[in-house]
């Protein structure tokens, strides 16, 4: 069973955002980590690689130098090998090309199943998993919660969480999932890991590997521009009501009602 | 002149302070309360194979770089120095001596269960009326048959009430001082040899610290840790910078748990209006803490380059513990002032890492010792 792993290296929870001014860019502190489903994801192949008894995992990633990290994390977790798909011709690119360039790698290699977080914590769209999926011709099954192989009948079974209850899907390989919390608890990289990591081979590819035009990757083949970031809004101050309880209380839930609407 | 960690070095700083972040930060304040071992814990985290940093890849260890390893105390120290101070132990004196001098069957029953985690290993040097002045050792060992008898009581053995196994450190012959000393190997359930008194300390509470005795402990001739005779001082000398530069690591682990703790709190703790860090007197601590804490991080990693260099550096890594040690002690002491009372509430970190940060003054060689050391150093034989 091989598998193909999709990562992405985002700013740490705790890192400083700031929105520069006049919304041209967004400003984040040099505090950088895997990215939290992607975590998943990766724990989510080892399992199965592990279950499955065969195969390998490969971890791949689209970007700078700083996105290596992410790579050797997934290394150091357990993966097998790292792709480092590294031109600057792609960088500055949306979900599509970035996409397409993830899709435009992965075609050569050899996968039975492809597994990303749900979204990244930066962007959060959510949209380079189902797009790299439509790219192969291979469908796709996202916010996966709990996921079965069968290497004999080279199917998954995937739950999956939705309004109020849950789903159940069945899929042919290959196939690609996403993950979302409470799929697996992603394991601490052991030192054999980290060693492993760090004297991992991160194999390149640039533009010319990918076969892919300069037209089509990057800032000029994106279909999105950002016109402007905006601060979010900044939270009213706490209403603190006071006096005696009943009162307060009544005043509460006038307030509720009527003020925040919430009731 | 090149200031950056290698790449590989800066991957292993974040792997290793997203496990502490993850596995230790989280239990620090519990270990502190409780100041009992925390087993668990050390099952867990010994298992991930970090214990070996500093050994050979045959013993099960990683055989990395004397940076490398300082990053590791640092951060370990960061998560709760309780706990630390029982892992560095097993990791560096606890089995040092073992690693150099032992046998191969020793390495296979002591060094790679201790790396593992699987036994608990510590070194006793300090005696109730000796510590810093090692002459005054009046542990024994003296020589009978084929083998060694060791008497004597030690005190402030880190780890010692639930070791496996210990160094010793005693006198062949009171006479020749210094030149008496020896290190010997002896394991739990030798005849003679137990474990008295547990200490109730200040602070790293969760690491074990007390009395092991010795009374008539007979050892074979291969438990003599050493290639001769007499130079059990010699071999100190040679392990004393990597014990000093790992002091200051754990001195800067003290000092950015309480500054990490101590920044977010101004961030957020609103007075007159503003959040604190908004006014001078609060900016000036962080300036201050952030420039000490960064002079103390070149002066410990320099130390530790230039160990992995092979240059001489013992006013070096005396310095960097110096140092580290009194830019820690203030760095803990402005966090419980920008706490304001609530640095004088158990609810709240900064009593904790206080009372912590009192240990590296002794550990490693009082600062006394030390200052006198380098000024000796500096101004030579007069």
């Amino acid at each position: 069973m091989n598998i193909v792993v999709l990562v992405k290296q985002v700013p740490d929870s705790e890192a400083m955002v700031q929105v520069r001014e006049g919304g041209s860019a967004v400003e984040v502190e040099d505090k950088y980590t895997l990215n939290f489903f992607d975590s998943l994801a990766v724990e989510e192949a080892l399992r199965i690689k592990e279950q499955v008894g065969s195969g390998k995992v490969t971890v791949v990633t689209l970007g700078t130098q700083k996105s290596v990290e992410a790579l050797r994390t997934g290394v150091a977790m357990g993966a097998d090998e790292a792709v480092l798909l590294d031109d600057p011709a792609l960088i500055g690119g949306d979900e599509y090309v970035t996409a397409k360039a993830l899709a435009q790698a992965i075609k050569n290699m050899e996968y039975d199943l492809i597994l990303c977080g749900r979204e990244a914590f930066d962007d959060s769209s959510g949209a380079v998993g189902p797009l790299v999926a439509e790219f192969l011709g291979i469908p796709h099954i996202t916010v996966a919660v709990k996921i079965e192989v069968s290497s004999e009948q080279r199917t998954v079974t995937v739950e999956r969480e939705v309004e109020g209850g849950k789903e159940i899907l069945k899929a042919p390989l290959p196939v690609l999932l996403s993950a979302q919390k409470g799929l697996n608890e992603p394991r601490v990289p052991p030192i054999t890991g980290v060693m492993k990591a760090m004297r991992t081979e991160i194999k390149r590819l640039d533009l010319a590997a990918l076969d892919l035009p300069a037209t089509e990757a990057g800032v000029a083949g994106a279909k999105q521009e950002v016109l402007r970031y905006h601060r979010p809004p900044e939270r009213p101050p706490v209403k603190i009501v006071e006096g005696e309880v009943p009162d307060a209380v009544r005043e509460l839930v006038k307030l509720l009602k009527e003020e925040a609407k919430v009731i | 002149m090149d200031f950056r960690f290698s790449e590989e070095q800066e991957f292993f700083r974040k792997t290793i302070a997203e496990i502490v972040d993850k596995m230790i930060v989280p239990k620090a304040a519990e270990i502190d309360e409780k100041d009992e071992f925390p087993w668990e814990l050390w099952k867990e985290f010994s298992k991930l194979g970090y214990l070996g940093l500093r050994y050979p890849e045959e013993y099960g260890g990683m055989n990395a770089d004397k940076v490398t390893t300082m990053i590791f105390y640092e951060e370990i120290t960061r998560g709760s120095v309780g706990f630390a101070q029982s892992v560095i132990m097993n990791m560096l004196m606890g089995t040092y001596f073992i690693h150099r001098f032992g046998t191969e069957e020793m390495k296979k029953r002591c060094l790679i269960p201790a790396i593992r985690g699987e036994k608990i290993a510590t070194i006793c040097f300090t005696e109730d009326q000796s510590g810093s002045d090692l002459a005054a050792t009046r542990t024994t060992a003296v020589r009978d048959g084929d083998g060694w008898v060791i008497n004597g009581t030690k005190m402030w053995i880190t780890n010692g009430p639930i070791c496996d196994f210990c160094t010793v450190l005693a006198s062949t012959d009171p006479s020749k001082g210094l030149k008496g000393l020896n290190f010997f190997l002896v394991e739990k359930g030798t005849p003679g040899f137990s474990t008295g008194q547990v200490l109730n300390k200040l602070g790293c509470r969760g690491t074990l610290t007390g009395e092991l005795i010795f009374d008539n402990v007979r050892v074979p001739a291969e438990n003599f840790l050493g290639d001769e005779l007499g130079k059990g001082v010699v071999y100190v000398g040679d392990i004393l910078d990597e014990v000093r530069i790992m002091t200051a690591a754990m001195a800067l682990g003290i000092a950015r748990a309480a500054y990490d703790e101590a920044l977010e709190f101004a961030r957020k703790r609103v007075a007159f209006g503003n959040p604190i860090g908004r006014y001078q007197l609060i900016r000036a601590k962080f300036a201050e803490m952030t420039a000490e804490m960064q002079a103390a991080r070149l002066l410990m990693y320099h130390a530790a380059w230039m160990l992995d260099q092979g240059i001489p550096c013992r006013k070096e890594a005396a310095m960097a513990k110096l140092y580290a040690t009194e830019v820690c002690q203030k760095v803990v002491d402005e966090a419980t002032r920008i706490y304001g009372a609530n640095g004088f509430a158990y609810e709240y970190a900064p009593q904790r890492h206080f009372r912590d940060a009192r240990f590296v003054l002794y550990g490693g060689g009082t600062q006394e010792v030390l200052k006198d050391f380098i000024g000796r150093l500096i101004i030579g034989k007069i």
